[in-house]
């Protein structure tokens, strides 16, 4: 495929116009197609013969920047010609910085046109936190043996440092990219029964695992999550803030919209953590009728918007598509009374199940049902493992039950079954693993056999890693399978604790981190890592014995409480407490008791064995 | 607007009123994430505070470089500078 005809079209249309122009979402004259493609490339052809596109927002609510598919075509082929013509090869990984903006996806979809393939690395850092995202990105480009790493200029420094120590060669900014010449570059597109991206959103921050996705599998799940999952409209407008780096951002919000040519408008992420409001200002004032936020963002919002819901018009919004984590009833309840003035409607909340091994989607529930909250007794599904209704005379009480959020049908062409440890099918609402096979699943975690290998089990099924059971059909998703503790015959969910624990006052989301340690004779202990933000040692010990009290009424056990500094719990990328990285820096001494006054709290049947 | 370090530094720590939750004296050598240890949704609400107040930006990278209180008056001084 030639270049010549498109290069001279490649320069930015950004600073090309004196005002910038919202970009319509209806494509008159153009057939809407949902995702009926066999390539990314295909699919970004088709959505630029329209003038739907994306435009970004300035992180107060400023249109920036408007980039139709057409001149995202344009731009990715011109890109797609400068990597070649900077010496990369077919096949090669391109790390490049996910920000939020058209420069990425120049980089993502110009390797679709080179053959090569986008790993798209965080775009997030902490107050002081820059060594530590340096060391991150180290990570994730060794991990992918990235042969350059391309990044805007406010980060070059940290991925310069970076790529020194993964090996990486080449790393640029997209204006070094930009100067080079588009001539005589031979573009080689990726085509159906290749590989199309490297994602990292799975695995601990410290050993980051690339699930490596096929163009097969990309264009199936944007059809099912099109068709199927949104059931998108010719009039649809999509609104994102999420990661672009991250599975829910990247599919979710800019591959499949793309590829059923519907328009999206965008705010960086940081610039939600900070105007969280402005995600639904902006909703309001474009008439957006889809976003995606995992609880916590629905929780940040509504608890900001104070007043001013009243100016707000939400009655649009139809899919308030929830995914990410644990959805919460309780968050909903609350973003849904808060909202209810600006004509938002409950019904719009859209729960979802799916990770980046399956591409993203695996079940979304039904666009037209409410959501459905299953409320089973507690006594019964710690002592059992089964989802037993609660009975009405207990239903009532908080400490006698627990409330779960169903998340849907699987898609068409996906299975989901729930198995026990011997790998036998249960009947519904019996709790066991869950296992996902369809046309999504990942290829393998990229140049990691063994990992692949625990992942991907022989009949084609995924072993999602979570613990869930089934209901009429649905999917209902009670923790993670590998956290579990085991305590005298009992199965505890860590989540349990640690859910409990972070309702302590001042303790937030991600301040505890809840897991097995091992006795003497091999049976498991209860060991709750607590983050404490004070240094005085009578509120830290008084902290203590709050902890260690509120585990042992929630779960009857009895823990050994660690307070540990703030900021020492390790995230995967997609900001899940990790349980496994946490236990491990724990026993190794890297996370360590801050009060070292503290009576050393021995198991007492280690201490006894000693 | 002009403004001098001082000034600056004492307007931090008005803002930083209702994230120091353990009220802990601010000193120029302060540190965010040790001393204040503001997780990092408060800290979004912070920054948010102080570009607001100042009508400045702060790139991300200029945040991951930020430790000190006194760091942060640097890069309020030459962002308004």
């Amino acid at each position: 495929m030639p270049v010549e005809a498109t290069a001279k079209t490649a320069v930015s249309t950004e600073s090309g116009r004196d005002t910038v122009e919202l970009l319509p979402h209806l494509n008159t004259g153009l057939e809407k197609r949902l995702g009926d493609f066999t390539t990314l490339i295909e699919g970004l052809e088709y959505a630029a013969r329209g003038v739907t596109g994306v435009n970004f927002y300035s992180p107060r609510g400023a249109l920036e920047a408007a980039v139709t598919y057409a001149e995202l075509r344009d731009r990715a082929k011109a890109t797609a010609a400068r990597l070649i013509n900077a010496g990369l090869k077919r096949g090669d990984r391109v790390a490049v910085v996910a920000e939020t903006g058209a420069k990425f996806m120049d980089v993502f979809y110009g390797c679709q046109y080179a053959g090569m393939l986008p790993c798209p690395m965080p775009y997030s850092m902490h107050i002081g936190g820059r060594e530590a995202y340096a060391e991150r990105i180290a990570g994730m480009l060794a991990s992918a043996a990235a042969c350059a790493a391309i990044a805007p200029d406010d980060l070059i420094e940290s991925i310069r440092e970076a790529a020194l120590k993964a090996g990486t060669e080449r790393v640029m900014t997209h204006d070094e990219l930009a100067a080079i010449d588009t001539q005589g570059a031979e573009l080689s597109p990726f085509k159906a029964d290749e590989a199309a991206y490297i994602q990292y959103s799975s695995g601990s921050t410290s050993h980051p695992k690339g699930v490596l996705i096929s163009q097969k599998a990309i264009t199936t799940n944007c059809r099912d999550i099109l068709r199927h999952g949104m059931r998108v409209m010719p009039d649809d407008r999509a609104f994102s803030w999420l990661p672009l780096y991250h599975d829910m951002g990247l599919v979710g919000f800019c591959l499949s919209p793309m590829m059923g040519q519907v328009t999206v408008d965008y705010l960086s992420t940081p610039a939600f953590a900070r105007r969280p409001v402005l995600w639904l200002k902006l909703m309001s004032d474009n008439r957006c009728t889809i976003a995606y936020s995992p609880s916590f963002g629905y929780d940040l919002a509504a608890r900001r918007i104070n007043g001013g819901a009243v100016d707000l018009d939400l009655s649009q919004w139809r899919i308030a598509g929830i995914g990410g984590d644990m959805v919460r009833s309780d968050v909903l309840d609350l973003f849904a009374q808060n909202l209810k003035v600006s004509g938002f409607d409950a019904r719009a909340f859209l729960p979802s199940y799916g990770m980046a091994e399956s591409t993203l989607a695996i079940t979304i529930a039904d666009v037209d049902e409410p959501v459905r909250t299953d409320v089973v007794d507690k006594a019964m599904y710690k002592a059992r493992g089964r989802a037993v209704p609660a009975s009405p005379d207990i239903a009532g009480d908080p400490e006698k039950v627990r409330s779960f959020v169903v998340c849907g049908r699987p898609l068409p062409g996906h299975t989901v079954k729930v198995v026990d440890d011997a790998g036998a099918e249960l009947a519904e609402r019996a709790i066991g693993r869950v296992l996902a096979r369809s046309d999504s699943l990942m290829t393998g975690y990229f140049n990691n056999p063994e990992a692949t290998g625990d992942a991907l089990l022989e009949d084609g099924f995924l072993e999602t890693g979570d613990m869930g059971y089934m209901l009429d059909g649905q999917i209902v998703i009670t923790g993670r399978r590998k956290d579990l503790i085991l305590h005298n015959g009992r199965n505890i969910w860590p989540q349990d604790i640690e859910w409990a624990v972070e309702h302590i006052e001042p303790l937030r989301d991600g301040d505890v981190a809840a897991f097995a340690g091992e006795n003497s004779d091999g049976t498991d202990s209860v060991i709750v890592l607590v983050q404490c933000r004070s240094k005085d040692k009578g509120e830290i010990e008084d902290m203590r014995r709050q902890v260690s009290a509120t585990v042992n009424r929630t779960s009857g056990v009895e823990c050994q409480v660690v307070m540990i500094p703030p900021r020492s719990l390790p995230f995967t990328s997609s900001g899940k407490l990790s349980r496994a990285g946490a236990r491990q820096r724990y026993l190794s001494g890297e996370i360590a008791e801050i009060n070292a006054a503290a009576p050393a709290e021995v198991p007492q049947r280690m201490a006894a064995a000693g | 607007m002009t403004a001098s370090p001082e000034d600056i530094f004492d307007k931090l720590c008005e803002l930083l009123i209702p994230f120091n939750k353990n009220g802990i004296e601010l000193k120029p050598d302060t540190e965010f994430s040790a001393d204040l240890s503001i997780d990092s949704v408060s800290v979004m609400d912070f920054v948010m505070e102080v570009e607001d107040h100042f009508d400045i930006d702060i790139p991300l990278n200029v945040l991951g470089d930020t430790h000190t209180v006194s760091d942060l008056v640097k890069v309020v001084e030459s962002r308004i500078g």
